[in-house]
């Protein structure tokens, strides 16, 4: 049995300061119910990070869903794929039939600048957030390349460029190379419009087994994994082997090859997490994804397009909703809904998000998915 | 409501003074030798069992960053270094006058110490 969704919602991202969690978590789970078309949901799976204490219950008692039981999970910004992994895992094992996924996130009531993981974690503890910690990936990837600062800003230029068709995205503005290497720089060589804003959104899937809907998408695998020791002894940047065997794993597991992939969502919380992440994923080779991104190989229109949504730099990075956008944003394009930024004829969609931060961990979690449209 | 308290336990690496100066006190496995930062009991490469180990003072930046946000106690802009030790472990360590002096990735640094907040601190050998 493969699960597949059925329905798909979400609401805008970007600041919404003066709506709580539950009320987001409300107007992306009627979405999904609606769009699924189904009259009762068996259990319910959250993804949140900083989440408050029963926010999943709230928003389900708020949505109609009362007495539904909830599982709530953290893995960083894997939260949400976390939960999808897991759902699609409660279907196929026949343990529930119809199952909610709920990623959401309110970071704008919790942070005022970046976002800092947990303050018994060292690279907290010793004043690294998190787009330093990127920031040291950066710095290391450039010298390792013979690059310069501007190589990973394409990145940002392309995604914006998406987000740019994307009426729910938190940038909604093409921004120009030069808006981009020119912002305030937050942690070198990453500067602001490098960095996914401070985002406020939920989004919704439901899943369930196959069913005659040509309108429903196949996760045709899922797999999670988490990061080995990261240390002097480890052969690349922070992240990059937990994306590149956790792939491997779902590319075998789904019976493709990168190559096989029409339509791309990945972990692009700063711009050079997308070019280690095209790496890891084989869609490019070591070293060159900057110029395959300059030259619109993963634009729209381009081989292989990568974040049509905007990515998390462009429609927002809620951290626990943006793996369940992901899901939302590849399901669109593999229905043949998605407008203005439609890639066409995608039939294979792959998600990948990535979360952690360091502290010896090479990523807390990382979820790689292969989905196949109707 | 949350009281926002601290565990009393220090989630930084240990940087104690030696006669030969300041060093990086943490841990090596029994089994195969790798050297580590924080004070496991077990070895994160092979699950051996670990014992204390001092490490440093010399090593070689992998990667830095100068951080133009303010953090905490931390008044930007400051810099930031994973620093590997030679014959040792990767340490985060913030980079004497960092700002000033733009450090490159592979330039030698040496452990001097901890800041007034209690991170680790290297400078630059140049």
């Amino acid at each position: 049995m493969t699960a597949h969704v059925w329905g798909a919602g979400s609401t805008d991202f970007g600041r919404q300061t003066e709506r709580l969690p539950a009320e987001l978590a409300w107007e992306a789970v009627t979405e999904a119910l609606l769009d699924a078309d189904v009259d009762r949901i068996d259990a319910a799976f959250v993804g949140t990070v900083f989440g408050s204490f029963g926010l999943g219950q709230r928003a389900l008692v708020g949505a109609g869903l009362a007495g539904v039981p909830v599982v709530t999970v953290e893995n960083a910004c894997a939260s949400g794929s976390t939960a999808m992994h897991e759902a699609k895992a409660a279907i196929e094992s026949g343990r529930y039939e119809h199952v909610l996924v709920l990623g959401v996130e309110h970071l704008t009531s919790l942070f005022k600048g970046p976002i800092a993981s947990d303050a018994t974690d060292t690279e907290q503890a010793t004043g690294l957030l998190f787009p330093g910690i990127y920031a040291m990936t950066a710095s290391r990837y450039l010298y390792d390349h013979h690059l310069e600062p501007e190589d990973l800003a394409h990145v940002a230029v392309k995604n914006s460029a998406h987000g740019a068709l994307n009426p729910r995205a938190q940038r909604g503005r093409a921004l120009t190379l030069e808006e981009i290497m020119g912002s305030r720089m937050i942690a070198s060589p990453l500067t602001l419009f490098q960095c996914a804003g401070l985002s406020d959104a939920a989004a919704a899937v439901v899943l369930g087994p196959h069913r005659r809907s040509p309108r429903d998408v196949a996760i045709r695998a899922s797999e999670l994994g988490a990061g080995g020791p990261w240390d002097h002894a480890s052969p690349h940047v922070w992240g990059h082997d937990l994306v590149s065997r956790t792939a491997r794993s779902a590319y075998d597991a789904a019976g493709v090859e990168p190559a096989d992939a029409d339509v791309v969502e990945l972990h692009d919380a700063f711009t050079i997490g997308e070019i280690v992440t095209l790496e890891a994923l084989g869609l490019a080779g070591d070293g060159e994804a900057p110029a395959a991104v300059e030259a619109g190989e993963h634009s729209l229109g381009g081989a292989t397009p990568v974040n049509p949504s905007g990515g998390l730099l462009s429609r927002g990075h809620p951290l626990g909703a943006t793996g369940v956008a992901q899901v939302v944003e590849l399901t669109t394009h593999l229905r043949g809904e998605a407008g203005a930024r439609q890639v066409e004829g995608a039939r294979v969609g792959l998600l990948e998000t990535m979360g952690g931060g360091a502290a010896g961990v090479d990523g807390n979690a990382c979820v790689v998915a292969v989905f196949e449209g109707g | 409501m949350t009281l926002g308290l601290m565990p009393a336990a220090e989630p930084r690496p240990v940087v104690e003074d030696a006669p030969e100066g300041p060093v990086l006190s943490g841990v090596r496995c029994r089994a195969c030798e790798h050297p580590v930062a924080v004070r496991v009991p077990r070895c994160p490469r092979c699950s051996g069992e670990t014992e204390s180990a001092s490490f440093g003072p010399d090593g070689v930046l992998w990667s830095t960053t100068t951080f133009y946000v303010s953090s905490g106690e931390r008044e930007a802009p400051y810099t930031l270094g994973y620093v590997d030790l030679d014959h040792g472990p990767r340490l985060l360590a913030h980079v004497d006058d960092g700002p000033e002096l733009e450090p490159a990735v592979a330039e030698r640094v040496r452990l001097t110490g901890r800041t007034p907040v209690g991170d680790p601190l290297v400078e630059l050998v140049r």
